[in-house]
């Protein structure tokens, strides 16, 4: 139980971190970098509860599975959005010169 | 549930068929939405005929499968969001200045219906969150399509509803950590009010917030709703926050044990007074047209976010119905608001409010459709906005102690007054001489006046609406 | 008794207005011809159903129009004693200031605009008149606000916008309160129709603090358009308007709206004795008084004619509230006259006050001097009016004066007689110097052409001026203003 209790704190800790980094930060890369940690976080969480006797409870996987592909396009789409953002910013900062 | 189940695949289908075939027709995209709509519109008369129903996907049975189920609520909603999908869809075909008409916008629109179809059915709260990503991913790829200049505005709302989703999928974790299930029916048996429940719904309460913009999470939503193009700009506004509010709204009126939706609610009407008054008074110091019409989201869905506060704290079931009005009155006028707004801003060439000087000379029409819609969202009898402040004002105004409740609805009116007379009043100052090659569209102002005139139509049936409304949402 | 047409009676005199109305906002500037003749049409339509009803309410048939509208609300157009009393002054004005109108308005531009909005304007007024029960009225009160807004902005200047603004600022403000009103009304006690008498008094001792509160709630939504003291500031400014819908504002609807809503709340929603027994006259009677001083004295200090009037507004419709205030049926029926005296009396000051602008140039009371040699049969109604106002016998304003002063007495508040003759004296003191100056003093400019208002200007005024002298010689007469505020008192105090 100690070990369950130790990856959920774990994960937590992720959560809140990313959520930190989030909040704080401002280069759009930090900022995608921080949410995904914010995922890994909840993944983990939902890693540790799924911790049965005998085997692990194959929903929670199934939703961390769900969970992930979902975070993986997310951020690809942030990621394209910020180097299109990046690009655009470049663009208007040559124009300005 | 054939007919919901219809009313969300056609345009699933249609958006398939689109992206598969590199197409961008909008007549397919206007066909899907229509037959969306009467299939929805059955769906509905099924449900006020035979009653809740719901379905097991692909035989699985609730605790391991995903269970869709048709509420009235639900069947209303989906009603309404294939409405207005084809009213938008229409103004995006025909009108001259929709910069959307040979973009992707015609395959996002049709996601995105699906992506909300597939919310008001599900009864899960795991699917939520998948419904949930979906819609933003959607969103914010049409807040793009108004090209680079959107861009930052877009990448803010994406990480920020990628980390709402992420505060409501640990809520959605721990509540299955503790009682292993995932349905809202079994959920809502099972719930206790002890420590664990008490965060996870405090985390998922505030990732809905943050996504549904209600204050005091809703700083991403003016950019993101403002720069956008028009038709997606009334997309977002009358249906893509009104998502997770629907989630908030069962989440707490269904799942919670009371003894937290009474400590809750307060809060909540708090932050929807809060909402009322700050969205309303940024409205009010907005220098740009779709700036302020965003804005004004903010502060109408305080009144959504007040009565629901209020009817978890008093369990006064009427304010339920008041909910669900103001929610159908605030989107059918807010889609008549932004598409006058973005048709007046692109006819008249200037964002900016000042350009609206003498609009009701030179684009008249339009100007009508923003006057009748502000009228709504102020709550001038009969208007729908007013049927839904009325339902709200009785319980608040019964008992002497809750009468400081109306006084935030009274200056809630009253600041949404000033900032749609505001354009109102600019509107009549002397038009500049217009250009010889001044065109106006037509027909895309008459477009824009349908919704208005739309809620203000709801008078006609009000007395059954609300009946239906109060008892629907027991 | 009721026939099978009855109820949709009070609904086409509503539509009477309103359809037109609609119309004519779908019409070309140039199409002159049509809007004159679909206004000419629904005035016309609109006086015949009136005097239709007129004579079904004397012999006592009921006319009442019903659709759903809130749970146990529903929306109810009913024409009583009462509301005829101000939908045949309002029918009647609106004839005459259509008229004026097209003739003031003669080549300028946006017409269609502004006869659309006057027509709907009317409507909103004979609804308003017609409502059967609070929501009702709330409903048609907030129309009116939304249908008077475009006409006084309706110049597009910056002084017309800044008093639009203000207007609007004023009114939804009042409309929110009475909103407030209304609902807490109907959150205690739901929402009846009007009934003579009240409908309030059983829940007397119950919720006296909810009913206390909706009365100064309701009273100060109302009073904001009938123009009390202090909520009267939008109506001096909004005299930058075009004379009629000056005319519309002070005479015809708004001011008048808000008068008329008080008389209902008190006589019909809560009733005499209810008002008596909360306590609630005195605060009413003494802002009614110092309303009346104070819009003389400010009067007394305006320069522009149109001021000077609209500060007499200010007095001249607090008579109505007093009246209504002192809840003994002789006030009323001085009340009740005055809704109509003053409404003659005002249009057609203003229709003056607008002739002289448009014919002549003069806006302030120092250029009138001469003004009777060249306008002098404009001079002539604006004198008959000025005195009536000062209430000179045996013109209107006398009649309501001197039931007022009687009905005061009958109620043992002697105070309230030298409220009227300081009123009075005050009236004579902006008003005469003005007929002296029209009519004895040497034009400065030395220039005695005659240049008489154009004739669609002129006939309105004669017309309504006549009316003044006509229902104070011929008060005792059957069908008079007065005397139908005798029936309406004889059925609401229960005589």
């Amino acid at each position: 139980m100690s070990q369950t209790l130790f990856y959920l704190l774990v994960g937590a800790g992720l959560w809140l971190l990313g959520l930190h980094g989030l909040l704080c930060l401002r280069q759009p890369l930090r900022r995608i970098m921080a949410v995904n940690i914010m995922g890994s976080g909840v993944f983990m969480v939902m890693l540790a509860l799924a911790v049965r006797p005998d085997s692990p409870d194959p929903v929670l996987q199934a939703l961390i599975v769900t969970g992930l592909v979902v975070a993986a396009s997310a951020t690809a789409l942030a990621l394209r959005l910020a180097s299109a953002d990046r690009d655009r910013a470049q663009k208007t900062a040559e124009e300005g010169e | 549930m054939n007919t919901a189940l219809l009313s969300l695949s056609a345009p699933l289908l249609a958006a398939l068929w689109l992206l598969l075939t590199h197409r961008r027709q909008a007549p397919v995209v206007i066909v899907a939405s229509l037959i969306s709509l009467v299939a929805a519109v059955f769906s509905l008369y099924q449900v006020i005929d035979a009653g809740e129903q719901s379905l097991a996907l692909g035989g699985w049975e609730s605790p391991l499968g995903i269970r869709l189920r048709l509420m009235p609520v639900s069947a209303m909603l989906l009603t309404f969001t294939a409405l207005i999908h084809s009213l938008v869809g229409l103004y995006a075909w025909r009108s001259r200045h929709s910069q959307t008409r040979h973009t992707d916008y015609w395959p996002l629109s049709c996601l995105l219906h699906a992506a909300l179809a597939a919310l008001w059915l599900s009864h899960d709260i795991f699917n939520w969150y998948v419904t949930l990503e979906l819609l933003g991913l959607v969103a914010v790829v049409m807040v793009c399509l108004a090209g680079p200049k959107a861009y930052g505005a877009a990448l803010r709302y994406l990480l920020l509803s990628l980390a709402a989703s992420l505060c409501y999928l640990l809520g959605v974790a721990l509540l299955y950590g503790v009682y292993g299930v995932l349905d809202v029916s079994l959920l809502a048996e099972a719930a206790r009010a002890d420590p664990s429940t008490r965060t996870a719904l405090m985390l998922m309460t505030v990732g809905l917030m943050l996504k549904a913009a209600l204050w005091p999470l809703h700083l991403w939503l003016p950019a993101a709703h403002s720069s956008a193009p028009t038709a997606v700009s009334a997309l977002l506004s009358a249906l893509v926050v009104k998502g997770p509010l629907f989630i908030l709204w069962l989440l707490w009126s269904r799942v919670a044990p009371e003894e937290l939706g009474q400590a809750a609610g307060p809060w909540l009407a708090l932050a929807g007074v809060g909402a009322l008054l700050v969205g309303g008074w940024s409205a009010l110091r907005a220098p740009l047209i779709k700036l302020m019409v965003a804005y004004s989201t903010v502060a109408q869905l305080g009144y959504a976010l007040l009565a629901l506060g209020l009817m978890l704290h008093w369990r006064e079931l009427s304010l339920d119905a008041a909910l669900w009005l103001f929610v159908l009155a605030h989107g059918l006028a807010k889609v008549s608001m932004f598409l006058a707004a973005g048709e007046m801003q692109s006819t008249l060439g200037s964002r900016r409010l000042d350009s609206l000087k003498g609009a009701t000379q030179t684009m008249p029409v339009a100007m009508f459709a923003f006057a009748v819609a502000g009228g709504s969202l102020i709550g001038l009898p009969p208007s729908g906005g007013f049927l839904a402040k009325w339902l709200l004002l009785l319980p608040l105004l019964q008992n002497p102690a809750h009468w400081p409740w109306a006084l935030g609805v009274m200056l809630g009116t009253l600041i949404s007054a000033a900032y749609v007379f505001r354009v109102v009043a600019i509107s009549f100052d002397r038009a500049r001489p217009t250009s010889p090659d001044f065109n106006p569209d037509r027909f895309a102002q008459w477009l824009s006046l349908l919704p208005a005139l739309l809620v203000w139509g709801m008078a006609l049936i009000s007395e059954q609406l609300i009946l239906w409304l109060t008892g629907a949402t027991l | 008794m009721s026939l099978l047409w009855t109820p949709f009676l009070p609904l086409a005199i509503v539509l009477s207005s309103l359809i037109p109305g609609l119309l004519i906002f779908t019409l070309r500037e140039e199409q002159q011809r049509t809007r004159v003749a679909l206004n000419l049409v629904g005035v016309v339509l609109k006086l015949l159903l009136v005097v239709v009803m007129l004579a079904g309410v004397a012999q006592g048939f009921t006319f009442r129009f019903q659709v759903p509208f809130l749970p146990g609300v529903p929306l109810i157009l009913q024409g009583d004693a009462l509301s005829l009393q101000f939908v045949s002054l309002s029918s009647l004005l609106w004839l005459a200031t259509t008229i004026y109108a097209i003739g003031y308005f003669r080549g300028s531009p946006l017409q269609s605009r502004f006869f659309g909005y006057f027509s709907l304007c009317v409507s909103a007024t004979v609804g308003l008149a017609l409502a059967g029960n609070l929501v009702t009225f709330l409903l048609f009160y907030e129309l009116l606000t939304l249908a008077t807004f475009p006409l006084v902005v309706h110049k597009g200047t910056a002084a017309a916008l800044d008093a639009g603004r203000r207007y609007l600022a004023y009114t939804m403000g009042g409309g929110t309160l009475t909103l407030m009103g209304v609902a807490l009304l109907h959150s205690v006690a739901a929402t009846p129709d009007f009934t003579a008498g009240g409908y309030l008094a059983p829940l007397l001792g119950e919720v006296d603090v909810s009913l206390t509160l909706a009365f100064a709630l309701l009273i100060a939504g109302l009073g904001v358009k009938a123009a009390l003291v202090p909520l009267h500031g939008w109506l001096p400014r909004a005299m930058v308007a075009p004379a009629p819908v000056s005319a519309l504002l002070h005479a015809v609807a708004v001011v008048k709206a808000g008068a008329f809503g008080i008389i209902r709340v008190v006589y019909d929603v809560y009733g005499v004795e209810t008002v008596a027994a909360l306590e609630l006259t005195r605060p009413l009677l003494y802002l009614a008084g110092f309303t009346i001083v104070y819009g003389s004295l400010m009067a007394l200090r305006q320069r522009d004619i149109k001021k000077r009037l609209a500060f007499s507004t200010v007095s001249q419709v607090s008579y109505i509230t007093l009246g209504v205030a002192l809840l003994g049926p002789v006030a009323a029926v001085g009340a009740l006259a005055h809704l109509v005296h003053q409404g003659l009396m005002k249009v057609t000051l203003f229709y003056c006050a607008g002739s002289f602008a448009e014919t002549c140039g003069v806006h302030q009371v120092q250029e009138m001097d001469g003004l009777g040699r060249r306008m002098p049969l404009t001079m002539v109604a604006f004198t008959l009016a000025a005195l009536g106002m000062i209430g000179i016998p045996p013109l209107a304003g006398f009649i309501s004066k001197w039931y007022l002063g009687w009905g005061a007495l009958a109620v043992d508040e002697p105070w309230v007689l030298v409220v009227l003759v300081v009123s009075g004296i005050l009236n004579a003191a902006y008003f005469l110097p003005m007929i002296y100056r029209g009519w004895f003093a040497a034009s400065k400019t030395g220039e005695c052409a005659r240049t008489e208002a154009p004739a669609m200007l002129l006939w309105p005024t004669l017309f309504t001026a006549a009316l003044v002298v006509l229902v104070g010689v011929f008060a005792a007469f059957d069908l008079s203003p007065l005397a139908w505020a005798q029936l309406i008192v004889d059925r609401e105090f229960g005589l």
